[in-house]
């Protein structure tokens, strides 16, 4: 066909241009989708009028299509005719109505909550309709099987919400010039709008020089493009964060003006960790000019004393800096060297030269508005802060920041809201508001309320013992299996997945999660393709995909906001439907009807306009909650969003810098302590039988630099296992997907399991040897690379690698799952945030061939696809 | 008439091959097939090691290996500098293959159509809507999205790279921003021991 006739180009070709958003990960970009005359959607590119993504698309966002054409998509409710459920086993599904669907549905859920409304586990992913989360509230039921702190931020969020009030944080790429990236992938590989955030990064890297240091076990892309990589011990991250506290500290390099007027490092600690109060509740501080306590906002204080100790109303006491730097005592950058294996003149280096980047005293007029210039920051993510002692990791990345006075300031490590709702104020969970005593309230919960404590436990992974932390979805392996121990009442049997894939993504033994599988009565998923977890599922209800439905929303930008339309491209393909609908058929049948649009109107925050209301009765479309959505940010309906395709903006600087202006930062986060002594309380007075085994030492006002367990396991696992996403298969299922299986298994660091190379060497492996990588809880295979980009005690393994046989025949199947060498106990859980140990510590074997069970069908030791 | 060229800025590039998925959609190219990939190389040793990304795709050369060894005139030089291949007059025969220096052309096998992006040997709409394109068996490679490049607009990897590491735009312009990034940042030609004059440049 010449090309003067008919275009060939895709883009090229008659046909319309739609606006849109892409679903691909978890996050909002803005995207045009162009759809032939003959209705074929053909090209996908980013919306150039978006500030955020600029036109640019992720890999991922680019193969969208190939999830839309996915011949293994679900085409219409299914119902197994296989009595056997296994892994890989064909469910044989027969395709049903949807009015049997919803039938057997309604009736299997109407059974559970008749006997027991806790025996339904819900795992429900879908981040662009956060208000799905919020369905299993409608039933009475908060159980959670599914992963969220495992693979993002068990500490990272209530963190967060202590220190910004905000669900997440960056770096300000607008004025940064000294930026630390420790085990997260902004800016090049992973985490907050990767495409957005790679154009601003690359811009501000290549024009701006700014410079970048990188600090992972792995020579991630990140640290391929930093202008230094500092190669670490997995889970050491800590150490090597409050080494770089101990020089700020003992080199005064500190904004001590911040640290005096705006946050709580002044306020003085009792011996019993608490604040010192005085009988009106007012916190003392020590005012170092007139050498005498005052309450902290006595009109009359000259020096508020960061160090010292001191006695007030009888007790010893110190301010919150003091206890702080008393810490550090023992984290020096040589007193840790031999922990992280960072040089000591390298971390001693690296935070002088941060300090110095920072520019303490410099300010900036934005608006009109003076704020604080602080051009270097500190930023963190999954590898950094997956540990046992989550939220001290988190804390410490922080204080490292807050130690400079950076933070929310321009340049700075700034808070980033989940989903703002309405552009007049910071909505949601990221609201401003002041606490006691003069400092900001803290907003540890930021995916939904507090799960009440309760004995037996209504929550499957015990949720309502976690009053700061992110769902341990993990946990359900214990209550399973040891009911007795933790006084369980009831037995799980029901289950409902959403977008979700929990066999993938929670850690322990696959083995224990198939017979927790196994031994549910009935179990409905909700979803576009299958995985691991929907193919043990007794009803599919399929749902539409992003091409095929509508929804608003903008999820956790870094540097933008504003709500972005999804609309439809196309007809849907299948008879597929709506999440909106098939939650609001299933809560009709079981009589929460009402209840579940009390709650929508609650998450998604129109009780802040009544004219917006859901009505009681009412069963609302996709579209129609999305222009609801739509209105509520700016009062722009949706012919407006359909014209525009968004309503994206850079953050406006008065809600994003600084919002708390006013109030004090938490230095020292009390909250975790009072958390801890309510939680003690109540297993006391309900006798709870595990609070004697419960890891009481994991709630912390201050991080300290103690190793985590997991360098405490047998000397026999000389090795740390750690796993890693790059941006092809960042966030969420894309493996099955042919464009992204071709680029990924094209790329060295995703076709092996990586060691360094003189270690491997020493341990007699070659190139291509294949090997078990065993740790104390499971075991996986792999094919070994040799690299100079590993650290010489990690072994590396991309997720590409990490997949089991489903029926989805598209995704290559490797040596097993990383998580079966993670363990699902307390005692690798943070019990202060949830968050479970992300690292592993293995030995590796050479082993003489792949075991034969791993070589069949489509997997990653073939050297060809196979479908 | 201008002259188009790209640069690759390797400071920028982050080998996410977001450009690769880009042109198999743009261009609806089978399994396998790629007319621009980036590639890597790990640099040094622990653990002062880094990792080069480097984007990779047809040259365009101004004196062209692949056109002086086809037999038919079927890959031909537009005016404005992009190679071109004209499947009609392809025979198949692969000689501009193995004469490519830098592996950038494909022989379009019909197993490759047939088989399916999925692999189970069924074509989706989006490909048979696409596939009418190809003719079997001849030889195919980037054309710097030629029709897009005609109705102005950046070829489909420069327009999605998340980086903006690719540059696009006329090399004969003493103006234009490709001509300035090789000058200011000394733009090097792929192989020039092969003396084939690529209009594409690397800086770093």
């Amino acid at each position: 066909m010449g090309a003067e006739t008919q275009p060939v180009q895709n883009s090229m070709k008659p046909g319309k241009w739609l606006n849109s958003t892409c679903k691909m990960c978890l996050h909002s970009c803005n995207i045009r989708v162009h759809v032939s005359e003959d209705g074929i959607v053909n090209k996908i590119e980013g919306d150039p009028t978006s500030p955020s993504n600029n036109g640019r698309m992720c890999p991922k966002g680019n193969a969208a299509i190939m999830r839309h054409y996915d011949p293994h998509r679900f085409k219409s409710p299914l119902k197994r005719t296989n009595p056997e459920k296994g892994p890989g086993v064909d469910p044989r599904w027969q395709p049903i109505s949807w009015d049997e669907a919803y039938d057997i549905v309604g009736r299997e859920l109407k059974r559970v909550m008749q006997e027991d409304r806790r025996k339904l586990l819900c795992a429900i992913n879908n981040f662009q309709k956060l208000f799905l989360w919020a369905w299993p509230a409608a039933l009475g039921n908060a159980n959670y099987f599914s992963s969220v702190g495992n693979f993002c931020g068990g500490g990272y969020h209530p963190m967060n919400g202590f220190i910004h009030s905000a669900f997440a944080a960056a770096n300000d790429v607008n004025y940064c010039n000294y930026w630390i990236n420790n085990g997260g992938g902004d800016g090049f590989s992973s985490h907050l709008h990767t495409a957005a955030q790679a154009y601003h990064m690359a811009n501000a890297r290549v024009e701006r020089n700014m410079r970048v240091v990188v600090v992972e076990p792995r020579l991630s892309i990140g640290a391929a493009k930093a202008n230094e990589w500092v190669p670490i011990r997995p889970a050491t991250d800590r150490q090597f964060a409050l080494s770089l506290c101990h020089v700020l500290v003992n080199e005064k390099l500190c904004d001590v003006k911040f640290l005096k007027k705006e946050t709580n490092a002044p306020y003085l600690v009792g011996p019993d960790g608490y604040f010192v109060r005085n009988e009106d509740g007012k916190i003392y501080v020590w005012d170092a000019g007139e050498n005498r306590p005052k309450p902290w906002d006595d009109p009359s204080i000259e020096e508020f004393a960061l160090e010292g100790s001191y006695e007030v109303e009888g007790k010893e006491c110190q301010p919150a800096f003091q206890k702080f730097k008393d810490i550090l005592e023992d984290c020096s950058p040589e007193k840790l060297e031999k922990t992280t294996t960072v040089p000591a003149a390298t971390a001693r280096r690296i935070a002088r030269e941060f300090a110095k980047a920072a520019q303490i005293g410099s300010s900036i007029e934005i608006d009109g508005r003076v704020l604080p210039l602080r051009p270097a920051a500190y930023n963190f993510y999954r590898g950094a802060q997956g540990h046992k002692f989550s939220a001290m990791a988190n804390q410490s990345f922080k204080l490292v920041n807050m130690l400079v006075g950076n933070i929310d300031t321009p340049g700075g490590h700034v808070g980033a809201t989940l989903d703002d709702q309405n552009q007049d104020i910071r909505g949601g969970a990221g609201q401003v508001n002041a606490g006691e005593n003069g400092m900001l309230k803290t907003a540890p919960h930021q995916l939904h309320p507090e799960v009440p404590f309760s004995y037996p436990p209504n929550e499957t992974h015990l949720m309502g013992y976690f009053p700061i932390g992110v769902d341990p979805g993990h946990l359900t392996q214990l209550t399973f299996f040891q009911p007795e121990k933790f006084g369980m009442n009831y037995t799980p049997d029901t289950m409902l997945l959403c977008h979700a894939n929990p066999l993938w993504n929670l850690t322990g033994r696959r083995e224990d999660w198939y017979r927790i599988m196994r031994a549910m009565r009935f179990i409905v998923a909700i979803d576009i393709v299958p995985n691991e977890s929907n193919e043990w599922a007794d009803v599919i209800l399929p749902a539409h995909d992003l091409l095929e439905s509508w929804n608003m929303t903008m999820i956790e930008p870094p540097h933008h906001e504003g709500m972005c339309l999804r609309q439809p491209a196309t007809p849907p393909l299948y008879d597929t439907r709506s999440e909106e609908e098939i939650f609001y058929e299933i809560s009709e049948r079981l009589g929460v009807l009402q209840i579940w649009n009390q709650i929508l109107n609650f998450v998604n925050g129109f009780v802040m306009r009544p004219e917006l209301m859901l009505e009681a009765d009412g069963k609302y479309s996709d579209q129609e909650i999305a222009e609801r959505k739509g209105l509520l940010w700016n009062g722009k309906d949706l012919n407006w969003y359909r014209e525009h395709g968004h309503a994206v903006t850079p953050r406006r600087p008065d809600k994003w810098y600084r919002p708390w202006q006013g109030m004090r930062l938490h230095f020292y986060i009390e909250d975790i302590l009072k958390a801890r002594d309510d939680l003690k309380q109540k297993m006391e007075a309900a006798d709870v039988a595990i609070r004697h085994e419960w890891e009481w030492a994991d709630y912390q006002p201050l991080p300290t630099g103690v190793l985590d367990p997991v360098h405490l396991e047998p000397s026999e696992y000389d090795l740390y296992a750690i796993t890693y996403k790059d941006i092809q298969i960042n966030f969420g299922e894309s493996l099955s997907n042919p464009w992204i299986d071709d680029i990924v298994f094209k790329d060295p660091v995703h076709t092996s399991l990586l060691m360094n190379r003189k270690a491997g060497l020493a341990r007699g492996l070659q190139d291509g040897d294949i090997v078990e990588v065993a740790s104390p809880y499971g075991k996986i295979v792999g094919r070994v690379a040799l690299s100079e980009g590993v650290h010489p005690d990690a072994v590396c393994v991309s997720n590409a690698l990490t997949r089991v046989a489903t029926q989805h025949t598209g995704v290559r199947t490797g040596g097993g799952n990383f998580n079966d060498l993670l363990p699902a106990n307390l005692q690798h859980t943070d019990a202060c945030s949830g968050q479970p140990e992300t690292v592993a510590k293995v030995r590796v074997k050479k082993i003489a061939s792949v075991p034969a069970q791993q070589l069949t069908g489509n997997t990653v030791f073939a050297q060809r696809r196979r479908h | 008439m201008a002259k188009w060229g790209m640069v690759f800025d390797l400071k920028r590039c982050i080998g996410c091959n977001a450009c690769a998925v880009a042109c198999k959609q743009e261009n609806s190219l089978p399994y396998g097939v790629f007319f621009t990939k980036t590639l890597s190389e790990e640099v040094g040793e622990f653990p002062t090691t880094t990792r080069v990304y480097i984007p990779t795709l047809c040259n365009h050369c101004e004196d062209a290996p692949c056109q002086r060894v086809c037999p038919t005139g079927a890959t031909y030089t537009r005016p404005d500098g992009i190679v071109m291949v004209d499947g009609d007059k392809c025979i198949g025969c692969g000689s501009c293959i193995v004469a490519c220096p830098y592996d950038q052309r494909t022989r379009l096998e019909p197993q490759m159509l047939e088989r399916g992006l999925f692999g189970n040997g069924k074509l989706t709409p989006f490909e048979l809507h696409g596939y009418a394109r190809f003719t079997p068996g001849t030889a195919v490679k980037c054309t710097f999205c030629h029709e897009r490049v005609d109705a102005g607009l950046q070829p489909a990897c420069v327009a999605t790279c998340p980086t903006n590491a690719r540059i696009f735009g006329d090399l004969d312009d003493p103006g234009s921003t490709v001509r300035r990034l090789i000058q200011e940042r000394r733009g090097r030609q792929p192989m020039p021991e092969r003396n084939t004059n690529p209009r594409v440049f690397y800086i770093d």
